[in-house]
């Protein structure tokens, strides 16, 4: 009996880590805004290339279309964005769409669960506007962004 | 005793590395790391499962909702709708707030890539259980129309919003303004 008990609780400890962890913790991180869905699904080509001035309009097109905002750090940890400086609205907001690209510290409440990790932006402490001039190596992405000039 | 601790740990390890792709109907995008998914869940809003603070309706379609897993209790986050329009899945999911459904779509996100490992989810098609009717998520392009109805023309809806319009028209398609947009015009066509 002091066996499977032990095995029991050996089990528990091992599963701990699939559980959620969503007690808060107060942070600040700084990172640029971006679109998560071109981040995360490749679909538009490498995480670097789906940033910064390459991937702006297309950045704005993916949150005014409602796809979740993520906050991407220097060292590649991405918070998703739950709430912006008290604002009880997200998928469809102003606000996030004049941020979007631009390098932010924000001060919040960090959750993590299940691998995610998700931040409560209560303060944008700084904005140093859209720093990720990556145009020039990547061009625009997707290609078609920017419409053809007219002759 | 050794029996056991090994049928527990594999038993841990295969709830870790679940697959969920029988069954499942959905397209595959070619994705990063995809992998077809079709699971029963509950719709929730994120923010009231992750802090408690619980908003009736989810919000109504201000906040962004996701899935928590029946098989294995996970917090899926919902990314993206069934549509390759730029579009997320918060209007496809609004309906069934609070509902236990069954979702097929993909799970995408290879940790190679991103240096995260978990995986986010697309979601195609949703029904309410037991019984429901499936129901393509493809409702973003039509809430779409009934939010801006005066901004009609050609092209698709991400061509015509407001929103975007105004930004481009101050700060360029890069994002640094007419001026910075001008020299890299005239250089990518």
């Amino acid at each position: 009996m002091k066996s499977t008990s032990s095995a029991i609780l050996l089990l528990a400890a091992l599963s701990a880590p699939l559980r959620a962890e969503t007690t808060p913790e107060r942070i600040q991180v700084e990172g640029e805004f971006i679109d998560t869905w071109c981040y995360f699904s490749g679909v538009m080509g490498a995480p670097e290339a789906v940033q910064g001035s390459a991937h702006h309009t297309c950045a704005l097109w993916c949150a005014a279309g409602g796809i979740p905002v993520g906050l991407l750090t220097e060292e590649g940890e991405v918070y998703m964005i739950l709430k912006l400086e008290g604002e009880g609205v997200l998928a469809d907001m102003d606000t996030l769409l004049e941020l979007q690209s631009d390098r932010l510290v924000a001060d919040g409440l960090h959750y993590r669960r299940d691998g995610i990790d998700y931040l409560v932006v209560e303060t944008v402490v700084d904005n140093s506007g859209l720093t990720n001039e990556n145009h020039d190596e990547w061009g625009v992405i997707p290609g078609f962004v920017i419409p053809e000039p007219a002759e | 005793m050794k029996h056991v601790l090994t049928a527990l740990l594999l038993t841990a390890t295969a709830a870790g590395a679940q697959d969920f792709a029988e069954g499942s109907e959905a397209n595959s995008w070619g994705l990063i790391g995809e992998e077809k998914a079709f699971f029963e869940a509950r719709v929730v809003d994120l923010a009231c499962e992750l802090t408690g603070d619980c908003p009736e309706d989810c919000g109504a379609g201000a906040r962004q909702l996701g899935l928590v897993r029946a098989a294995d209790d996970q917090l899926v986050m919902v990314l993206k709708n069934g549509q390759p329009v730029f579009s997320g899945a918060v209007v496809d999911l609004l309906p069934f707030c609070g509902m236990d459904v069954e979702v097929d779509g993909l799970l995408v996100n290879e940790e190679d890539w991103t240096g995260i490992a978990t995986k986010f989810y697309q979601v195609q098609r949703i029904r309410e259980l037991p019984d429901g009717e499936w129901t393509r998520a493809n409702r973003f392009t039509t809430a779409w129309e009934e939010e801006f109805p005066d901004a009609a023309g050609e092209g698709p809806w991400f061509r015509r919003d407001p929103r975007i319009n105004a930004l481009i028209e101050r700060d360029g398609y890069l994002g640094l303004g007419q001026e910075a947009d001008a020299a890299f015009i005239e250089d990518w066509f």
